[in-house]
């Protein structure tokens, strides 16, 4: 959130403790871990941007680390320590693709000039993916379908809180359709005539948000050629989406609570105060009670928000909306490419069933995609389908697919007692369907 | 020993120490933070940080000592004399304990570029502001990229000169949470007061 993670290795405590407090002060978010090995362990759950590493250590050395580091991800940014100068070592690492090393004990500035530059060299590469995404088409038609309960209950929700006025916090895994229930409150409010202005708070480099948000007085910093107009600004008498708030760093934090309190704020280097009135609608996949506990979230700016909220279901939770949503991407995704595909068959729907949508609708929508391009027929069959991609089959946790789902099915067809019928009726499955999985998963019936 | 008033700062010299810069020092903390200041020796030395072999003092050694010997305090600031380190690193200019209790600021880097005789004001300048940087650090306050702000990092003495004696905006919303924090603490520790 904001703030760049780093990990430091170094199997020496004192080290690592002494490296990580001063940089945990100096504003990071610092983790630190005793070997090689705890490292590659560590790197599996979380992504860190840049990684200080001792040379020598016992086990993987820090060499070893490095290399496998970058193959994983090139983009972390890795410096070795090195105790001895050795500095035929630390050219090796470099040769491997290491930003540069650090003699140990080194000296304060030179640790800042090499974590600042680090940090320059990843800005400038976010700012520049930002700037690409920021002009990609984002015309795609898009629409909220279901009629399961949940998503019902969505629609009253919506069809309540649209005419009030009052900030809204939604919630909700990524890919359930956040935005579109936003865009929904916003064109059923009597703001549908003014402006819908979306931020997405997790894309925007922390060092451009400032000026995103607030915009900027000509010649406020050496870029700003012109006084440009912030997104508060445009959202005026309108809609303003904060998509995931959860990532907002803490200054901005702090000035989008003076906003919400004082609907005045100032653009970047101007003096003269702008005033705004915008409807705020907030949402997250975070769970913001257990970010203000960590103390990563301010909990005056939660409240602000957080004056009516509600979630957005996962697709796991309304399965039954899966075919219907399906045939609506599949219809959708025929015409853009002209291809004739108007049928998905019954074993593709069940295997779609079975799945379980960790990305939600949109994970859904590019499955679709996928299959209709691939697709060879008028229908889509189950191998169209990416969840049968081999590289799909490997969740980030170590799972395969195959255990979870036989997992899944197991857990279900024990509650039933092995009633096929009814399982499959839980399932959202057919019955043959669910006898193949039973044979090809060789899943065991309690004696 | 003197026990402070609750809620005190406790400014804490170790060594000779210039009474007229302890002062000084006293008054801009207070007017920062709005607490009373003290000025207590709290250790005779600091020897038992000594590395020998790089000849320097480790100040985390010393912000344990510091803190267990000022019960009353609400913060306690050491100012020694001596070169200070942490392992990993060459020197510093001081050290705190992030939302703890105590701070270290070492002197003996402050007076770089000055004649002893000329301009004590510059160097009393530098004193107070890396006071009460360190002392930010206690109020839980991390650094800051704001470079006129106290709680930006200073890489050279040079950085200290150029930098206010201020926290900027960002800075002051989170020292008062924290004091508000505090506050809230306190009362329900105390419920009489
Ligand atoms: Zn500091
Ligand atoms: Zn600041």
């Amino acid at each position: 959130m904001g703030s760049t993670k780093i990990l430091v290795v170094d199997d020496e405590l004192i080290m690592r403790e002494s490296l990580a407090g001063w940089l945990y002060r100096d504003g990071y978010d610092v983790k630190t871990v005793g070997s090689g090995e705890e490292a590659l362990e560590r790197l599996k759950g979380t992504r860190f941007d840049i990684l200080l590493v001792d040379i020598k250590m016992e086990g993987i050395s820090g060499l070893d680390l490095l290399r496998q580091v970058k193959e994983d991800d090139p983009d972390v940014a890795v410096v070795m320590i090195t105790a001895y100068g050795s500095i035929s070592t630390a050219i090796e690492a470099m040769k491997n693709g290491a930003f540069d090393y650090l003699l140990k004990p080194f000296d304060p500035e030179a640790l800042g000039v090499v974590i600042d530059k680090i940090i320059e060299h990843q800005d400038q590469a976010r700012e520049n993916i930002f700037l690409r995404e920021q002009f990609k088409d984002r015309t795609r038609f898009e629409s909220m379908i279901g009629q399961s309960k949940a998503m019902q209950e969505v629609f009253d929700l919506i069809q309540d809180v649209a005419p009030t006025g009052s900030t809204v916090l939604i919630t909700g895994e990524t890919g359930t359709g956040k935005g579109l229930a936003a865009k929904a409150i916003h064109t059923n409010s009597p703001r549908c005539e003014g402006p819908f202005v979306q931020v997405n708070c997790g894309a925007i480099p922390e060092h451009l948000m400032e000026s995103e948000l607030f915009g900027h007085q000509k010649g406020a910093f050496t870029d700003a050629k012109e006084t440009k107009k912030g997104r508060l600004e445009l959202a005026h008498d309108g809609t303003l989406l904060l998509d995931e708030i959860g990532e907002i760093g803490m200054r901005m934090q702090i000035d989008l609570l003076r906003v919400l309190e004082d609907g005045v704020f100032y653009r970047v280097g101007g003096t003269q105060p702008i005033e705004v009135d915008f409807r705020v609608i907030a949402s997250t996949n975070r769970n913001l009670e257990e970010a203000i506990k960590e103390g990563i979230f301010r909990e005056d700016l939660y409240y602000r928000l957080n004056v009516i909220s509600f979630q957005m279901p996962s697709l796991r939770e309304r399965k039954e909306d899966i075919p219907l949503v399906a045939e609506h991407f599949l219809l959708r995704f025929s015409q853009e490419t002209n291809k004739p595909v108007d049928q998905i068959s019954r074993e593709a729907i069940d295997e779609m069933m079975l799945y379980e949508w960790p990305g939600n609708v949109r994970e859904l929508e590019n499955a679709l995609e996928r299959a209709v391009v691939v697709c060879k027929g008028r229908k889509i069959l189950p191998e169209d389908l990416p969840i049968f991609r081999p590289e799909y089959l490997a969740l980030p946790n170590g799972n395969s697919l195959k255990r979870v789902e036989t997992e899944h099915i197991t857990k279900i067809l024990n509650i039933n007692q092995w009633n096929i019928a009814k399982s499959a009726k839980v399932l959202g499955v057919d019955r043959s369907t669910l006898y193949n999985k039973i044979k090809r998963y060789q899943i065991p019936k309690p004696t | 020993m003197i026990v402070p008033p609750p809620h005190s700062i406790a400014i804490s010299p170790v060594g000779a120490s210039d009474t007229e810069l302890l002062i000084q020092v006293g008054k801009e903390i207070s007017r920062i933070f709005g607490y009373q200041t003290e000025i207590i020796p709290l250790l005779k030395d600091v020897d038992f940080a000594l590395d020998p072999s790089r000849n320097q003092y480790h100040s985390t050694l010393i912000l344990g000592e510091l803190a267990s010997l000022a019960p009353h305090a609400i913060k306690v600031v050491a100012i020694v004399q001596v070169d200070l380190f942490i392992p990993i690193l060459t020197h510093i200019f001081g050290e705190a304990q992030l939302g703890g209790k105590a701070c270290i600021i070492s002197i003996y880097r402050l007076r770089e570029g000055l004649s002893s005789l000329s301009n004590p004001e510059f160097y009393h300048k530098r004193v107070v502001k890396e006071a009460i940087h360190e002392l930010g650090h206690t109020f839980r306050l991390r650094h800051c990229r704001d470079q006129s702000c106290i709680m930006h990092y200073c890489r050279t003495v040079k950085d200290v000169d150029r930098r206010s004696d201020q926290f900027c905006r960002y800075c002051k919303v989170l020292l008062e949470d924290e004091m508000k924090r505090l506050n809230r603490n306190w009362g329900s520790r105390n419920p009489a007061i």
